[in-house]
């Protein structure tokens, strides 16, 4: 190459320099922005409020007073959210379990796993109080 | 060109690709553990946001009764000592085909949060659909086959079920079980009964009483198909008092009725007048949703208006379909109750990304 003509081929190499910069540039803040976050579900006050609902009308206590495993289990899945695995466990106000079946509605397959203790009453003549730990966590 | 140029060019270009590819890298992985303290301090305020207007009665505290103008949000039924127990009124005033209805503007000026837009949206915890599967046209009567399917998402829902079907001078009621969320409901129609007929379903959970569902469905019956819903009447179930709007002329009302889960009554009028009639709604013991129909005439056919009493499904508010990249969105699920029954709650948060 010409001594006179070394300078354009610096030119060029600048040139296609700076557009792999900003081309890189592009690709990476796109790469930052368009990330998909997963929604956020505070299991904790979902599981709460769960419980808080079958409890509103006495059907929690009922249905523990009763042994009726089956049906806390389908009452459950009902006001909890699609897509939520749970396990629950109820003691009598002596921490003894008195739910011999598991009340659940499947295996956890998450690490992010969330505790709930709630503490209710049935509403026979004869008073009890239980204790329900309830496991929660979304299903992946 | 010479070697060494394009030696230099390349290595260089090579070099810049990569250490802009470990830039892009490094903030693609470590973009989410940046932001998490920021977004978790966001999540965490929204969350007490949406708790504050499931927990909060707002102003004035009875703002749902009538026609009243709000100075503070909150949707709480006053003086409940459950919580998330939702006001029936205020609930019903959300739903833009409520004749008091209240708009998104003075909602947002009610909240008194410039930064925040909301959405409101609720509905029953599961789904009834009615689907009409066949049609028996026998002497002096029409048998009609119904379909009925209890859902949530998808799956199917073990209820029980009250179905009432509703002509002209004809209102028949009917009981039925779907372990598997399934039945089949048969409606009879004497030839003598005008139509459009209208069936009302309302399935009650057999886990849990308190989540119970419902859907209408308006069919032809001696008669041409029916119209939309509100063409006739505008009704607006408040305060325990249905009123019914006409949105046409030369109307005759015939008979209103008030529909639960255990119970039904015909609803007495207490006022009336050239473009509205006014009826009390009885206040029933059970656990379900009111269904409330009005039916009439004008000068050419029978018509059976309907509505729902609170007046869910309903949403109102901001629409955050386009918004998410761009703005900090976050959508919080709770359980509600309006008047013993449970529903289900989705409130969205956003606001501008920090």
């Amino acid at each position: 190459m010409r001594r006179e003509n070394r300078g354009q081929i610096r030119v060029i190499e600048a040139f296609l320099a700076v557009l792999i910069i900003f081309s890189a540039f592009t690709v990476s803040a796109n790469l930052t922005v368009s990330q998909n976050r997963p929604p956020r579900i505070d299991l904790a006050s979902v599981g709460t409020e769960a419980l808080m609902t079958l409890d509103s009308d006495g059907t929690l206590g009922y249905y523990i007073a009763n042994g009726n495993w089956t049906a806390l289990r389908e009452a459950l899945s009902l006001v909890l959210p699609i897509g939520t695995t749970f396990n629950l466990t109820v003691y009598d106000e002596y921490t003894q379990r008195i739910s011999e079946a598991a009340v659940s509605n499947g295996g956890f397959n998450s690490q992010d796993i969330c505790f709930v203790e709630y503490v209710c009453a049935s509403r026979n003549p004869v008073f009890s109080s239980y204790i329900v730990h309830l496991e929660l966590a979304v299903a992946s | 060109m010479p070697e060494a140029s394009v030696d230099t060019f390349f290595a260089c270009a090579l070099m810049v690709l990569l250490v802009l590819s470990a830039m892009a890298s490094t903030s693609k992985l470590l973009y989410p553990y940046a932001n998490y303290a920021v977004d978790r301090n966001v999540s965490e305020r929204y969350e007490e946001i949406s708790k504050y207007m499931l927990l909060n009665a707002g102003e004035p505290s009875f703002w749902g009764e009538s026609n009243q103008t709000i100075t503070a949000f909150g949707l709480a039924k006053t003086g409940s000592d459950i919580p998330y127990d939702l006001d029936i009124d205020k609930v019903s005033r959300l739903n833009d085909r409520n004749l008091c209805a209240i708009r998104y503007a003075q909602l947002f000026a009610a909240l008194s949060m410039s930064d925040v837009s909301f959405r409101v949206e609720i509905a029953s915890i599961f789904e009834v659909n009615i689907s009409l599967a066949a049609t028996y046209v026998e002497s002096g009567q029409t048998i009609y086959r119904f379909e009925v399917l209890a859902e949530r998402h998808g799956l199917s829902v073990a209820a029980d079920l009250k179905t009432y079907v509703i002509a002209e001078d004809h209102v028949e009621a009917g009981n039925l079980h779907a372990s598997d969320g399934k039945a089949s409901v048969n409606v009879t129609l004497p030839d003598t009964v005008q139509g459009p007929a209208l069936l009302v379903v309302l399935a009650k959970s057999v886990y849990n009483p308190a989540v119970v569902s419902f859907k209408a469905y308006a069919f032809a019956h001696n008669s041409t198909s029916p119209e939309p819903s509100g063409a006739f009447l505008k009704l607006g179930p408040l305060n325990h008092t249905l009123t019914a709007s006409f949105t046409q002329s030369n109307l005759t009302l015939l008979n209103a009725y008030a529909f639960t889960f255990d119970h039904s009554s015909t609803l007495m009028q207490t006022t009336n007048s050239n473009q509205s009639a006014s009826y009390g709604i009885p206040r029933f013991v059970d656990s379900s949703p009111i269904i409330l129909v009005v039916t009439g005439s004008n000068s050419s056919a029978f018509f059976a208006e309907h509505t729902a009493y609170p007046q869910v499904p309903l949403q109102i508010g901001a629409s955050f379909a386009s918004s998410e990249a761009h703005s900090n969105v976050f959508t919080y699920t709770h359980s509600v109750t309006i008047d013993s029954v449970a529903y289900e709650c989705v409130v969205w948060l956003g606001g501008p990304r920090e």
